[in-house]
């Protein structure tokens, strides 16, 4: 039926356009689940990312508006756990029109794949992502082997 | 009328492109006093330089690039590289040329002043 890989990737803009021209009608339409992703809130939990570089993984993870200090990480063997807690940032003296961030506390855990070193585990903070630089354990780390 | 020709054009168009990157709408704060309007924007990744705002004949619209630098191998990927896009309809009585915007953290805050005229006035009572 579809020969070609851009007469789907057609569909998905006609597709596209018409989600567009909703937007529009409805502007800032109320969040709730069951729409398309650009009218749905982000989940109350932080998305993240995990990649893996060989010797060493990587976590990255969505945290708007948190402050390094209102952040947790624990880890364990390959236990790995992020939580937050902060205050709202609600500014004072202003009366609200709509709130839909709200996200103050979370928790999450992972289990990783493999263990990790925690003492050598690094955490950095910028423009609301948390990326963790987590290096294996020595006993997991991908190992060269000669030929004799 | 203009759907349908954009409709048309786009099924004319044979050559095979990029996928262009989703957008998804950004979570917002919007605050209100008697100087302004205040809103706040969850961006998570974006760096200050991919953020567009504009106000445009009471339309305001948003719209911001994450682009996240990948290396290795994913083991699992929640979220990527994404356009950040909102629009809101904002009264004619923001002072346009003082809108003043700072990113934080991820959050973009963005104040808009009302206009002298669009404040609330304590008119006093003259006894005569």
């Amino acid at each position: 039926m579809w020969s070609r890989l851009s007469d789907i990737d057609r569909m998905f803009n006609a597709m596209n356009l018409l989600q567009s021209r909703m937007d529009k009608i409805y502007g800032d339409y109320g969040t709730s689940r069951g729409f398309p992703a650009s009218w749905i809130a982000a989940e109350s939990m932080p998305k993240t990312n995990l990649y893996d570089l060989g010797d060493r993984f990587e976590v990255v993870a969505e945290l708007p508006g948190f402050l390094k200090e209102n952040l947790d990480i624990k880890i364990q063997g390959n236990y790995l756990e992020l939580s937050g807690n902060h205050q709202p940032d609600a500014p004072e003296n202003y009366s609200v029109h709509r709130v839909e961030r709200g996200t103050t506390s979370f928790s999450r855990s992972f289990t990783l794949p493999s263990d990790v070193d925690s003492e050598k585990a690094e955490a950095s903070l910028k423009n609301g992502l948390l990326k963790l630089n987590l290096p294996k354990a020595e006993a997991a780390k991908p190992k060269q082997i000669t030929v004799k | 009328m203009s759907d349908k020709a954009e409709l048309v054009k786009s099924d004319t168009e044979i050559v095979e492109k990029s996928r262009p990157i989703p957008t998804v709408g950004s979570l917002v704060d919007i605050y209100e006093n008697e100087d302004e309007i205040l809103l706040h924007v969850d961006m998570p990744g974006v760096e200050k330089d991919n953020i567009k705002v504009n106000i445009d004949n009471g339309t305001l619209s948003l719209s911001a690039v994450r682009q996240l630098e990948t290396r290795g191998v994913s083991t699992w990927e929640e979220f990527g590289d994404v356009e950040y896009k909102r629009s809101f309809s904002v009264p004619q009585t923001i002072d346009v040329s003082k809108v003043d915007a700072e990113l934080k953290d991820g959050v973009l805050r963005l104040h808009l002043p009302k206009s002298e005229a669009a404040k609330p006035r304590q008119i006093e009572i003259k006894t005569g």
